[in-house]
């Protein structure tokens, strides 16, 4: 990465995080997102043995790897990966075909059942590109959430994976998430993300074969 | 601010951190070109800017700060407002979803009157002008025969009650239902006995130690957003340690630092213990207790020797040592150390009284007022609009039964019993943002006595969803919800400055809707006339409001009520935190005039000659002292020692009451708790989609061994039974729960309240995610079964007392 160039990320400090779903619901509102489906979403998980019992929460979206599976396996280049690293898609491209969402690893797309197409977190593409972070962050009651440009040195997000010990999802999948995670549990970190994981994506995908043409934008 | 550009965002930002400081989250604003936070929001496709106006949230009480967004007249966001001194540009997922609350197809849009039976769910659309003239008419005629008193006004949550007062006084009502005691009433009548404010506020943004009995910021709170992101801050930033005391692992309890669960009603037991071993260990402050209490260090250790660590073990389950240890530790961190309590103390028969017994912590350790310790709320005052009606002087045996003469936030669950016992004749009941048919315990009960004619022959709601208590209406007067209307609001400030915020129209009411404070109330008033009409010479809600600012010179310089309509809220930048408020001297002018009493205690005669607080002398100096509330005599000290308990045969001094009904419980007998989620606020929000659809189940909590023993499995559909009745809900087996308990979260489980809610539509219109909502489940609502309670003291209702039996459905 040579220097000037901005590369965005996102690092969600879990000692932070209330697992209160504002940013679930921030998510919603922002990107229009049907009910059914998520972008944005925080997985609860419970440990432990009476009377040490633990509760540990793990916001999950969009990663916006630097090596993104979804976009190398999309057949029409609907999926694509902007300079900036923001993975976006490009809808009036996009076939529908489910590939992505199979390929991705972190279970963060779906089909809008709505509009048909595949769809996922943008990292508010719309408000990034007009100067502001985006929702999910700008609402964080712990403020859990840091965005910015992973390239400047000054930047809060840089200094945190500077100074704090971070992790990413499935590291060892080669993808190179952009989403760091400080202090996440190890449990929370495996198996799916999504809420109640598959019910919900598979769900979205039978409603866009009966809905598609109602719902198309 | 909403038309800066980024860069001068920034530079606002590093100007006034006091109003923006998030944390860490702006530290490094100055240096790296980072994005705005906030403050701004873009069309997802246009990528145009979004008008954005600045208003308070209502979906639950905490008053965050918020910008609603809104594209071709309709809102399409709502965020934080950055501005904001308490929530500091943060909501929660509730404020979020308040666009659900605007657009839910069920909403009540039209003036509807009743034409089947009562509860028969058959209305016929009407005018305003036929609305407003029946009601009034009916209230002119009770009013004209000399029986005002024979209306009774209930409300839920009435952020405007400066209008509603003024409307009930002027027609001549004494009985104005609150819903206070289906919540905190208790804890507020605690702590008005002890220090004079009804409220606290922990500055747990300073603070090392909190030490938390019963209370669930992470997921609610009076001051959900705002307190939450501070204990954060106190924990991440300066190593705060955080102890929870809990039936059951809530997301407080589940993220403490150490969770101690507890059987229920007995947290004042545990922290009894823990005050014994401060004074033993003699780890507290002995100048405070001499100076400020009206007790002293011998007094206090002498009364506390009974309350051992191994005595409070027996009765909560919390190991003796344990207690020691916390004990020790929350004392050696003052005076930074702090409590936090809420509905796990005072939501039992014992509520009051055990919620003095978790003051007692603080005071003993003199963190009360101090920085990182348990804080004296500071709140603004505003000007009175004249002419003002006088008060009501007929007493109500609805709002205040003779049986609770300490209950000075009303008994709200005894409202409609006593009604139905003919303690006072009803002829008009008029509700507003009130669901006594679901929120209220024995809910069955309050159902049947609603639907009675003859108890209450005329129902007027005013109200913008059809509830379970709404359904019963006879008329329904669709009210504008918080998103459409103005009006100012305030709330305890974590900055220790008071602040002003104004709730503004962010859309014009949808429909036909109206504004209960800007539109029924005059237009009733003017219809009802009989003198009534002078109290609404004031002009419009701006006209009112102007005057009420009369009081704070400081906004009024800096452009009074538009820079609230620019900003959304207003504070002193000037001033500096507040903090041992107590020990400011006051001001010699405020002296002249004044006398001091044989204890030191200095007032004032007023207007009418009845002597007003103005302070204390403590060692030659008058001082501010901790103003004593209306209804109790606390003399300008912390009242460990409560003569009005002692005169109506209470404890005088904080001690462990035991509720009769967990003692001698039988073998397969468990106590039920409730409980609220992060998502919900009581009946009002399971209409949002948005929420629902996080949040639409619910289930009984039980330990595994309580299951096993029941031969129940996690899953199971199970009987509750009370003694007031049995209800089916789905079991969750869980290691995180006290073993003798049951618990269940409130807020879904609804029989009405439209689709979302329900299921069963209301109006006929189409949402476009009609189609789209998966979930069938919709949970159980259990008040049916918990029977009505009173504090005897305080009077809340004692929902975590409720002794069942649970067998497989």
């Amino acid at each position: 990465m040579s220097k000037g160039e901005v590369r965005y990320g996102m690092v969600i400090d879990l000692r932070r995080c209330v697992g209160c779903h504002a940013c679930s619901v921030a998510c919603k509102s922002e990107n229009d997102v049907p009910l059914g489906v998520f972008r944005s979403w925080v997985k609860q998980v419970e440990k432990g043995s009476y009377p040490n019992v633990r509760k540990h929460f793990l916001p999950s979206l969009c990663n916006h790897c630097e090596k993104p599976i979804c976009v190398r396996n999309c057949p029409t280049t609907a999926s694509y990966r902007r300079e900036d690293g923001v993975v976006l898609i490009d809808y009036d491209k996009c076939i529908g075909c489910g590939y992505c969402i199979a390929s991705c690893p972190y279970q963060v797309r779906f089909i809008n059942p709505l509009r048909g197409t595949a769809e996922k977190c943008t990292f508010c593409q719309h408000r990034i590109d007009n100067g502001v972070v985006p929702s999910c962050v700008n609402t964080c009651n712990g403020r859990a959430r840091v965005f910015g440009d992973l390239n400047d040195p000054n930047s809060e997000i840089a200094k945190l994976i500077a100074t704090q010990p971070v992790q990413v999802l499935k590291a060892d999948s080669g993808t190179e998430p952009r989403v760091y995670y400080i202090n996440p549990d190890a449990g929370a970190m495996k198996g799916g993300y999504g809420p109640d994981s598959k019910v919900h994506l598979e769900r979205g995908r039978n409603w866009s074969l009966s809905t598609t043409e109602k719902g198309r934008e | 601010m909403f038309n800066l550009t980024r860069r001068e965002f920034l530079q606002l930002g590093a100007a006034s951190t006091a109003a923006l400081a998030a944390g860490s989250g702006l530290s490094a604003l100055a240096q790296a070109d980072e994005l705005a936070r906030g403050g701004k929001d873009f069309g997802r496709k246009s990528h145009k800017e979004r008008q954005g106006i600045p208003s308070v949230c209502l979906q639950c009480v905490s008053g965050c700060g918020i910008i609603g967004y809104v594209e071709d007249g309709r809102l399409v966001k709502i965020e934080g407002n950055p501005e904001h001194p308490n929530s500091r540009g943060t909501i929660c997922a509730r404020g979020q979803a308040g666009v659900n609350q605007v657009y839910d197809p069920d909403r009540i849009l039209y003036p509807m009157r009743r034409v089947g039976a009562r509860g028969e769910g058959k209305w016929k659309r009407i005018s305003w002008e036929e609305a407003l003239n029946e009601v009034a008419g009916k209230m002119r005629e009770l009013r004209e025969s000399g029986k005002p008193h024979e209306f009774v006004f209930r409300y839920g949550r009435n952020r405007v009650t400066d209008y509603t007062d003024r409307f009930f006084d002027a027609y001549g009502t004494p009985h104005r239902l609150n819903h206070t005691t289906i919540c905190e009433g208790s804890k507020q009548v605690a702590l008005q006995m002890t220090w004079g404010k009804g409220r606290e506020l922990a500055d747990a943004a300073h603070t090392k130690y909190v030490l938390n009995f019963g209370c669930n910021p992470y997921e609610a709170h009076t001051q959900h957003s705002s307190l939450v992101q501070r204990i954060v801050e106190g924990r991440v930033e300066n190593g705060a340690k955080l102890v929870t005391f809990d039936v059951r692992m809530s997301n407080t309890a589940g993220r403490s630092d150490e969770w101690f669960p507890v059987k229920p009603g007995t947290d004042a037991a545990v922290a009894l213990a823990m005050c014994n071993v401060i004074m033993e260990e003699q780890l507290y402050d002995e100048k405070f207790i001499n100076t400020w209490t009206n007790v002293t260090v011998e007094q206090l250790k002498q009364h506390l020797a009974q309350f051992t660590p191994e005595w409070a073990e027996k009765i909560s389950g919390v190991p003796a040592k344990d207690i020691a240890r916390i004990a020790k530790e929350f004392a050696g961190n003052r005076p930074r150390a702090t409590t936090l309590s809420y509905r796990g103390v005072c939501a039992h028969y014992n509520g009051t009284i055990s919620e003095r017994c978790i003051s007692l912590l603080n005071i003993i350790i003199g963190s009360i007022d101090q920085k990182g310790g348990y804080g004296v709320p500071k709140g603004p005052k505003f000007a009175d609009v004249k002419p003002k009606p006088e008060k009501v002087k007929l007493h109500s045996e609805l709002a205040k039964p003779k049986e609770y003469p300490l209950a000075t936030h009303t008994v709200s669950q005894l409202g409609l019993p006593l009604i139905k016992e003919g303690r006072e004749k009803v002829s008009i009941y008029m509700t507003y943002v009130n669901n006594d048919a679901y929120s209220y315990p024995d809910n069955n009960l309050m159902t049947e006595i609603l639907k009675d004619e003859k108890l209450i022959p005329y129902f007027v709601a005013v109200d913008a969803y059809m509830g379970e208590a709404t359904a019963l209406a006879d008329i329904i007067l669709p009210d504008a919800i918080y998103l459409e209307r103005t009006h100012l609001d305030k709330d305890d400030p974590y900055g220790m400055v008071p602040y002003i915020a104004l709730r503004q129209k962010i859309v014009a009411p949808l429909g036909e809707a109206k504004s209960f404070h800007e539109y029924i109330l005059p237009e009733l008033a003017k219809r009802i006339g009989g003198g009534m009409e002078q109290y609404y010479a004031y002009g419009t809600v701006e006209d009112f409001m102007t005057v009420q600012l009369g009081k704070t010179p400081e906004l009024l310089s800096e452009g009074g009520l538009d820079y609230l309509k620019k900003h959304g809220v207003w504070y002193d930048k000037t001033k500096k935190p507040a903090y041992k408020a107590h020990t400011k001297e006051v001001k010699p002018e405020d002296l002249v005039g004044t006398t001091a009493d044989e204890n030191g205690v200095i007032t004032k005669l007023d207007d009418h000659g009845k002597p007003v607080y103005v302070g204390i002398m403590i060692e030659g100096k008058a001082l501010k002292g901790f103003s004593p509330d209306k209804h109790f005599d606390t003399g300008g000290k912390i009242a460990v020692y409560s003569k009005v308990l002692e005169e109506k045969g209470f404890p005088a001094l904080p001690t462990y009451v035991p509720i009769p009904e967990h003692q001698n419980l039988k073998a397969d007998e468990l106590i039920m708790t409730t409980f609220k989620v992060n998502v919900h606020t009581q009946s009002r929000t399971a209409n949002c989609k948005w929420l629902s659809e996080i949040y639409h189940e619910n289930s009984l909590w039980m330990h595994p061994e309580a299951a096993a023993k029941r031969g129940l499995k996690d899953g199971d559909l199970v009987v509750v039974t009370s003694k007031v009745g049995s209800q089916k809900i789905k079991l969750r087996v869980t290691e995180g729960i006290y073993p003798g308990v049951v618990s269940f979260a409130d807020s879904v489980g609804h029989s009405a309240y439209g689709r979302i809610a329900s299921g069963k539509q209301v109006t006929d219109a189409e949402d476009v995610e009609d189609e789209l909502v998966w979930w069938k489940d919709r949970g159980a609502h259990l008040n049916s079964i918990i029977p009505v309670t009173v504090d005897p003291v305080g009077g809340n209702q004692g929902w975590m007392d409720t002794v069942v039996t649970v067998k497989k459905a």
